[in-house]
């Protein structure tokens, strides 16, 4: 499987007596958007923290195709996940900066390459000339990244004084800014409206045609799932239930089942 | 509803003198006097009349002139309001201001031995309060203990000073480093704490390092503190009316009198130096990736985390460089002094700097210089009262949380902007 982006092989977590995940296994392709999605408490945000090093599995393997390189993603704790490996991730309640203004918000996300660029700061101190040009550069991805999203006239703002919706995208392009293989979603469409996730969908489908980045998406909004999902998997308690397309998963007994309940 | 605000107004007033009343009446009303070998209550009814009045006509005062303008205008408008979009606009201007009248102080005619001590104190707190700055304000790490630092920084020097005889410009940086490593010594056990937590421990590290240096006999002669600690000399000329034997002083080398204000002057510009270099760095390392991470942090760990942001280093950076800072400040503690000992390193000295910078508004340069003058200066004014001047430095602390919540300056400034960039 050398075009599989995410390989995840019979993943556990455990957390005491419960079994949050249960044998799981599933494949993210290169270039695709594959969303998780089941009731509520099936185990999604787990996968996520397991996958960005959040929690330390229990049992399994993930291994992420990063340049033709598999590397396993158990062996990088916390930070190391976004840093060394490049997976980037957002989150189910938004969590930005709200006292920084946007633009600081999208340069703190390019911190490893400043921090490299000031010389661990001793060249940022002295206004090196290297610096000034890399910080210049930053500045000017950060912009690129807003004008897409339409935030650039509000980039001096603080983040937390900006509309819901905006601040979703904002993380979302603040997460791209790290320059990610794989980007994961945690509920993007989530409070957002008809025409606010319109947008999302258009903004997703460009980070994947453009940017060729794998996306992972854990979502409610079916017309988010099925309007951009090019491979669906479903939980329920922990389980995969079923795995296939958008059109396969609306027309499966066993998910309906899970979603609906079965019929006495 | 003009009037019906009016009739609120009275309504409110007129239960605030019950409340008075009700307190005040039993305090201050009913007082016991021996008479005869026997305790008579003594009622002094003016005395609460008077208060209860001076209540409800300053409620009543408050309610009409402040309360009416915030149903107007739908804002609070306070002095203190007009206060800060001062500070705001004219920010630059005003720091420039400060800097030159710090400049020239030393030359203007009320500046005696004692408004240059008072504004020497003032200087290292000023100091000591950007160094916190750096740890509270922008990494939004509650250190309890700073003054641990500004102990170390203090020893060191005065240890280096004594025993090896090195001068004061060599023994600063050694004494900064010392107080630096110091810092990440104790950032490693406390890096996953947050909040609460991390204030307590950073309280007993505090007291760990008063209790060592109190202890440590062979050291730091433990209680009795350490004696003889060189004093600075201006670029290898001593401050001395009667110098040793061959050597130049200050006042000969420049044909000057003797005046033992040369040496204050010197050491107020030495502070005024330190607490500026301290002042630049800030400003500057706040723009730096860095100084981003720092804020980052304070504002949400995991989102850092999630964006590959090391929060281990992050934080053990602005410990150390805190830390240093503080280690600079009690260098020059040493020196001044020329005598030192655990007592001068207690925790009321952290609480006085870290109410400083909470009070100035986290994160804020000129809100620490603010609130340095507003208390230490209370302190100062208030001395003939004796321990009862630590009401109004209590009161003063009161006034700023009631009319600015987040400090004296809370506005922050965003460390990179679009719009130079276009």
């Amino acid at each position: 499987m050398r075009d599989n982006l995410l390989d995840v092989e019979n993943l556990s977590m455990r957390f005491g007596g419960l079994l949050a995940i249960d044998d799981l296994s599933f494949s993210a392709k290169k270039d695709n958007i594959t969303s998780i999605i089941g009731p509520n408490g099936a185990g999604k945000t787990t996968v996520f923290n397991c996958l960005t090093g959040f929690y330390k599995a229990t049992s399994g393997s993930m291994f992420l195709n990063k340049d033709n390189k598999k590397l396993d993603l158990k062996k990088f704790s916390d930070f190391k996940v976004a840093q060394k490996a490049g997976v980037a991730r957002t989150f189910q309640n938004i969590r930005l900066f709200p006292q920084m203004s946007v633009l600081e918000n999208m340069m703190v996300a390019q911190h490893n390459k400043l921090m490299i660029a000031s010389g661990f700061s001793i060249l940022g101190l002295l206004n090196a000339p290297s610096f000034l040009k890399k910080e210049k550069e930053a500045v000017e991805i950060s912009k690129y990244w807003l004008d897409i999203i339409n935030l650039t006239n509000r980039a001096d703002d603080n983040a937390g004084d900006l509309p819901y919706g905006d601040q979703r995208k904002l993380e979302i392009v603040r997460a791209m800014c790290i320059n990610p293989h794989l980007l994961c979603l945690d509920e993007p469409a989530a409070g957002l409206n008809a025409k606010e996730s319109a947008e999302l969908n258009k903004l997703l489908l460009f980070i994947k045609n453009e940017k060729k980045t794998g996306i992972l998406l854990i979502e409610h909004d079916m017309s988010v799932v099925m309007g951009i999902s090019d491979h669906v998997v479903v939980l329920n308690y922990g389980k995969k239930i079923f795995e296939g397309t958008a059109k396969e998963t609306k027309n499966s007994p066993e998910v309906i089942e899970a979603y609906l309940g079965t019929e006495d | 509803m003009n009037k019906n605000f009016f009739q609120s107004s009275i309504k409110d007033s007129l239960f605030t003198g019950l409340i008075a009343l009700a307190l005040f009446g039993p305090i201050v009303g009913l007082r016991t006097v021996a008479v005869n070998e026997a305790l008579v209550v003594q009622p002094k009814w003016l005395v609460v009349g008077l208060i209860v009045l001076a209540c409800t006509i300053g409620r009543f005062l408050i309610n009409i002139y402040t309360f009416k303008k915030e149903q107007r205008r739908g804002e609070p408008s306070s002095i203190s309001k007009i206060i800060t979009n001062f500070l705001d606009t004219k920010g630059a201007q005003i720091a420039l201001g400060a800097v030159i009248f710090s400049v020239i102080f030393p030359f203007m005619p009320f500046a005696d031995r004692y408004w240059m001590d008072i504004a020497i104190m003032m200087m290292t707190y000023i100091m000591l309060g950007w160094g916190l700055n750096i740890v509270i304000g922008l990494a939004g790490l509650l250190d309890l203990g700073y003054v641990a630092f500004y102990a170390v920084g203090a020893y060191s020097y005065a240890l280096f000073a004594i025993h090896f005889g090195w001068s004061f410009w060599i023994c600063l940086p050694l004494a900064g480093l010392f107080a630096g490593l110091f810092g990440i010594l104790l950032g490693f056990p406390v890096l996953r704490l947050r909040g609460d937590y991390l204030a307590i421990v950073t309280l007993a590290f505090g007291e760990m390092i008063r209790i060592l240096l109190l202890n440590w006999y062979d050291l730091t002669k433990g209680p009795d503190g350490l004696t003889g600690i060189p004093r600075p000399s201006f670029f290898g000329l001593p401050f001395k009316r009667y110098p040793d034997e061959g050597v130049e002083t200050f006042h000969t080398f420049f044909g000057l009198e003797y005046s033992p204000m040369q040496r204050i002057i010197f050491l107020y510009y030495l502070i005024l130096i330190l607490a500026l270099i301290t002042n630049f760095f800030t400003i500057k390392i706040r723009k730096l990736p860095v100084g981003r991470a720092w804020e980052a942090l304070r504002e949400d760990e995991i989102a850092c985390k999630s964006l590959g942001v090391n929060p281990r280093n992050t934080k053990l950076t602005a410990f150390a460089v805190g830390a240093m800072f503080g280690g600079f400040a009690g260098s020059f503690f040493a020196t001044r002094q020329a005598f030192i000992s655990p007592e001068s390193f207690t925790f009321i000295e952290s609480a006085i700097i870290v109410a400083i910078v909470v009070l100035g508004g986290m994160g804020s340069q000129t809100g620490v210089v603010l609130s340095t003058i507003f208390l230490i200066g209370l302190i100062e004014v208030f001395r003939d009262f004796e321990s009862y001047r630590m009401i109004a430095f209590g009161g003063a602390m009161v006034l700023i949380m009631v009319f600015r919540p987040k400090g004296i300056l809370a506005t922050r400034k965003p460390t990179i902007t679009m719009r130079k960039e276009k």
